[in-house]
């Protein structure tokens, strides 16, 4: 890929004596569509904010294009912000909320004129220009904010959880909306959310982000398929997260039964926390799988049943396209590939230990 | 049923609140000059209040005091608004509160301590000292209506400004300001309406000469009140009134943007501030042209509301090429403290009696230099004897003003001649009485009825005039100040308590009415003209006094005021006999024989006195 445009060097922050980023390091390429993904909390805003230019870090450097932005005003950095509630300028037309920026630089009346022009159509809003913003929709005040930003030219555009006061079939059509405007504009994208499926459909890199550490960094299958440990695996889609024991390589025991996996290099009886995602588990009959449970919860998703699961003391959730009534004994059976170990955290701070490239 | 209950008790509070000032707006356009009856619909009031100099000078002061500290107020406030907006919330409630308090605290406690402040801080009290009071009293309530705009404003915006490549102060003015300019014009007319309002810290903290509307009202009803001042405050009270509404109103425009709350905009805009501007550049061009002709020779002249004509103050200052600086107080108590304090250097001032010798005996006066007074020969010397009480030795003070408290009857209520106090007992007369309301004079009746001295000090004296004026109580219509004029005059009581002044008025307005000095004797009381030690114009101040004494000023003054004059040579020039002649006006010797002057007793006299009357009040 690309080269690297926005480094976070070491940043710590904290509020009133509340650390909030402890010692981040994080590299954005140019073009890349990143999203700072995590529950509330966890720093990623604070992190945005800091490359916006709101916040300044307590230690530690952005270095933006080569350049070390770190004390530059946020009107002194070459991009721009969307922001979660829009932020657009009411007592102004959409005309003027997006000429803010480029009237202040001083640009010629027919250019300002064109940009307008031009913003609206990007974001499928032509004709909007001297129209109220109290009388735009939502979703329409959220595109004029992004057309307020982008007529900016930024190398990069911040969005802070911009879908997140839109209610769900409009938050779709935006993702796929932003997609294509990114590809469109080809510039960089840090998008900060804390809903996993927008963080999945949308990114080119995923950061998963807790209590101020970066949990880990990937592509949206890694991340899905390969959580690096119990938290991501938790908080990216649903999943069976089990404490196991790797009795040598490619076994390990799993609540009494043995489970063969491909893993190797954990050593030999070694504790370890195993995930095997819902859909990676099938039902069997009783005594072909690997353990034996009995069917406790059903319902229907549309696409497959959700199933639970009782078996050897633990409620797996099952995803499944056929359907097995409540009380049916059954046999439970994973595939090698699909059962992933985790190192166990061997105290409460690895629990969330940082990740570095 | 229960629905005509609510309209009526619903009717009764509006009448409750809203009857005193539909009675003054009544009296305003009423062509009598008493309240005690309508004589008309006019509007002379009105066009004789705006060709009043002093009124027009002190709306001019009110209106640049009102807009200047409003403005300034303004800007201090939101400004502070701003920054404490962007404070932590502990710190930021803790402020609150801070700026609140001025707001609940009572004014005569803002106002007493910001005058001690200026005294301590050697600022001379005036114009300036009102404009900064207005300006400290006016922060909290600009802070009050900019903060809660504040709260509601999106913090994003701002960021957002920023964001797009605004500078703080660039993105302060296009973005955060206009969301927050309904609070801050909201803030601006109510300092503006509470600046207007304001009497009791522009009354601390004013200087001489300088007067805004509230005060000279109140110094002009010293005389009873005149109906200009009906009409004056009337137009208060709409101007008042309008921007009230205004205040109410103006937040709703800006809720929805529409062609109209774009067309209040501009005129809040553009309008509004050329025309302030045109007004205040204006007024001070048209006020500084006035002033111009001032020379730097004065003289700061402390008196009573309405205790000069006019015209003399104009002759003297065309005469000797002195400025006039001029103020006045309403009571004695009132100008006590000002020259006690040394607030205000005043050149002459005019007290009472028993006040001159307090301040003799505190050392507040100085001695009169007699080569600079020579009209001093004009004054009566019965009236010189008369001053010794107060002032032993004739050195401190120069008789003005003189006069006797006796018994105004009404002719066709009393059918026998009245020549004691003893009438005032008399249960003929029963709610046909009417007392003064104040304590020295009350007394002063009980005491001299029973052959004591007005002045008494002896504990049992004192119980028996308290006991007696208890015994007296029920057979009084009403203990009143300024209303027994009125009330005389409207045939509304038989018998009154007044001062002779008064009584010379009552009988231009009603025939009926004829005034008594009692046989058992009465008070005397004088004003005097006495420079303050710390006159900062002594000659001046004595060029004053002389002028005062010259037997034509003494004429003009006494036809002004109707007050008796000490000045024998000025009564001789009266032309009308019967007036130069009168009793009442120029009592005889033999008249006055028992009468007396009141003294300053002493703190604790005045302590026990006052609570002796309360005993009577309260009883």
């Amino acid at each position: 890929m690309s080269r690297t445009l926005i480094d976070f060097v070491n940043i710590s922050k904290s509020f009133h004596n509340n650390l909030v980023l402890d010692e981040l390091n994080l590299s954005v390429k140019e073009n890349e569509f990143l999203t700072l993904l995590g529950p509330s909390g966890c720093g990623k805003t604070t992190t945005l904010r800091i490359l916006g230019g709101f916040e300044t870090p307590d230690s530690g450097q952005v270095i933006f294009d080569g350049v070390d932005i770190t004390n530059l005003p946020p009107n002194k950095r070459n991009l721009n912000t969307v922001f979660q509630k829009y932020a657009l300028f009411t007592h102004m037309t959409i005309a003027e909320n997006i000429a803010f920026g480029l009237k202040i630089k001083k640009k010629s009346k027919a250019y300002i004129d064109d940009k307008i022009k031009y913003a609206l159509k990007l974001v499928n809003l032509d004709g909007f220009e001297n129209r109220q913003v109290d009388s735009l929709s939502g979703g329409q005040q959220q595109r004029i904010a992004i057309a307020r930003a982008i007529v900016n030219e930024p190398k990069v555009l911040l969005l802070d959880e911009p879908l997140g006061a839109l209610d769900l079939k409009l938050r779709q059509d935006m993702a796929y909306e932003l997609i294509r405007l990114k590809n469109e504009l080809g510039i960089t994208f840090i998008y900060v959310t804390h809903d996993q499926e927008e963080a999945l459909t949308m990114s080119d890199t995923i950061v998963v982000m807790n209590q101020g550490y970066i949990q880990q960094m990937g592509s949206p299958e890694d991340i899905y398929n390969e959580p690096e440990n119990a938290f991501v695996a938790d908080f990216i889609g649903e999943s069976n997260i089990l404490p196991a024991i790797m009795l040598e390589d490619k076994l390990v025991e799993i609540l009494g039964a043995r489970f063969a996996c491909v893993d190797v290099g954990f050593g030999k009886n070694q504790p370890v926390d195993v995930v095997i995602r819902p859909e990676d588990i099938e039902l069997v009959k009783p005594d072909k799988g690997i353990i034996n449970g009995r069917v406790t919860h059903l319902i229907f998703k549309g696409v497959h049943y959700e199933m639970e699961v009782m078996a050897n003391g633990f409620e797996w959730l099952v995803h499944s396209t056929s359907m097995f009534p409540v009380g049916t004994e059954v046999g439970l059976w994973v595939d090698p590939f699909n059962i992933q170990i985790m190192n166990k955290p061997e105290s409460e701070d690895e629990e969330a230990v940082g990740v570095n490239e | 049923m229960k629905n005509a209950a609510r309209k009526l008790y619903l009717t009764l509070i509006i009448i409750f609140l809203y009857a005193p000032i539909v009675t003054l707006v009544v009296l305003s356009f009423n062509s009598s000059k008493t309240r005690a009856k309508w004589g008309g619909f006019t509007l002379k009031w009105y066009s004789s209040l705006f060709s009043d100099t002093a009124i027009m000078n002190a709306l001019y002061t009110t209106l640049t005091i009102a807009l200047l500290s409003a403005f300034i107020a303004t800007l201090v406030g939101t400004t502070a608004s701003v920054a404490m907006h962007s404070m932590q919330a502990k710190y930021r409630n803790y402020l609150m509160t801070v700026t609140n308090i001025p707001m609940l605290n009572a004014d005569i406690v803002t106002g007493i301590s910001l005058m001690l402040l200026f005294i301590a801080c050697r600022v001379t009290l005036g114009y300036s000292t009102i404009l900064l009071a207005h300006i400290t009293f006016n922060i909290p309530y600009v802070i009050l209506s900019v903060m809660p705009k504040l709260k509601q404003t999106n913090k994003h915006t701002y960021e957002a400004a920023l964001d797009l490549g605004a500078s703080p102060i660039y993105a302060f003015f296009k973005v955060v300001f206009p969301d927050i300019l309904p609070g801050v014009l909201s803030g601006f007319l109510m300092a503006f309406t509470m600046s207007l309002d304001d009497f009791i810290i522009t009354h601390f903290t004013k200087g001489p000469s300088v007067d805004t509307l509230p005060t000279k009202i109140y110094s002009e009803v010293r005389k009873g009140i005149r109906p200009e001042m009906y009409a004056l405050s009337t137009l208060l009270f709409l101007t008042v009134l309008i921007l009230m509404i205004l205040i109410n109103s103006s937040p709703k425009n800006e809720e929805k943007p529409s062609r109209k709350s774009q067309m209040t905009s501009l005129v809040l805009r553009r309008v509004v501030p050329i025309t302030l501007v045109i007004l205040i550049t204006g007024g001070g061009i048209f006020y500084g042209s006035k002033n111009k002709m001032r020379s730097e020779e004065q003289v700061i002249v402390y008196n009573w509301g309405e205790y000069i004509d006019p015209d003399v103050i104009t002759m003297f200052e065309e005469e000797t090429g002195i400025s006039v600086i001029y103020e006045e107080f309403e009571t004695n108590e009132i100008m006590y403290p000002k020259i006690k304090s040394g607030a205000i250097a005043y050149d002459v001032v005019c007290p009472s009696d028993y006040m001159i010798e307090r301040m003799v005996r505190e050392d507040l006066l100085a001695e009169i230099n007699w080569d600079n007074v020579p009209n001093i020969k004009n004054i009566d010397p019965t009236y010189m004897d008369q001053s010794k009480s107060f002032d032993p030795d004739n050195a401190y003070s120069v008789p003005y003003c003189f006069g006797t408290v006796g018994i105004l009857y009404n002719k066709t209520m009393v059918d026998e001649p009245i020549d004691s106090w003893n009438v005032l007992w008399d249960p003929k007369y029963t709610d046909n009485i009417l007392m003064q309301d104040s304590v020295r004079d009350a007394f002063a009746v009980a005491l001299k009825r029973k052959g004591y001295s007005l002045n008494s000090t002896d504990v049992n004296e004192l119980e028996e005039a308290t006991a007696d004026l208890i015994e007296q109580k029920p057979l009084v219509q009403a203990y009143v100040i300024d209303q027994v004029r009125d009330k005389m005059i409207g045939n509304e009581a038989a018998i009154g308590v007044i001062y002779s002044g008064e009584a010379i008025y009552t009988q231009w307005e009603n025939e009926n009415l004829e005034y008594v000095i009692p046989k058992e004797g009465s008070n005397v009381w004088i004003d005097s003209w006495v420079i303050p030690k710390n006159a900062q114009n002594k000659e001046n101040g004595e060029k004053f006094i002389n002028f005062l004494c010259r037997p034509d000023i003494a004429l003009m003054n006494f036809e002004y005021i109707t007050y008796s004059t000490p000045n024998k040579e000025a009564r001789a020039l009266i032309e009308d006999e019967e007036l130069r002649n009168s009793t009442i006006a120029f009592p005889t010797a033999d008249m006055l024989k028992d009468c007396e002057t009141f003294r300053f007793l002493g703190n604790d006299a005045d302590a026990f006195y006052n609570e002796l009357w309360n005993k009577v009040k309260a009883h």
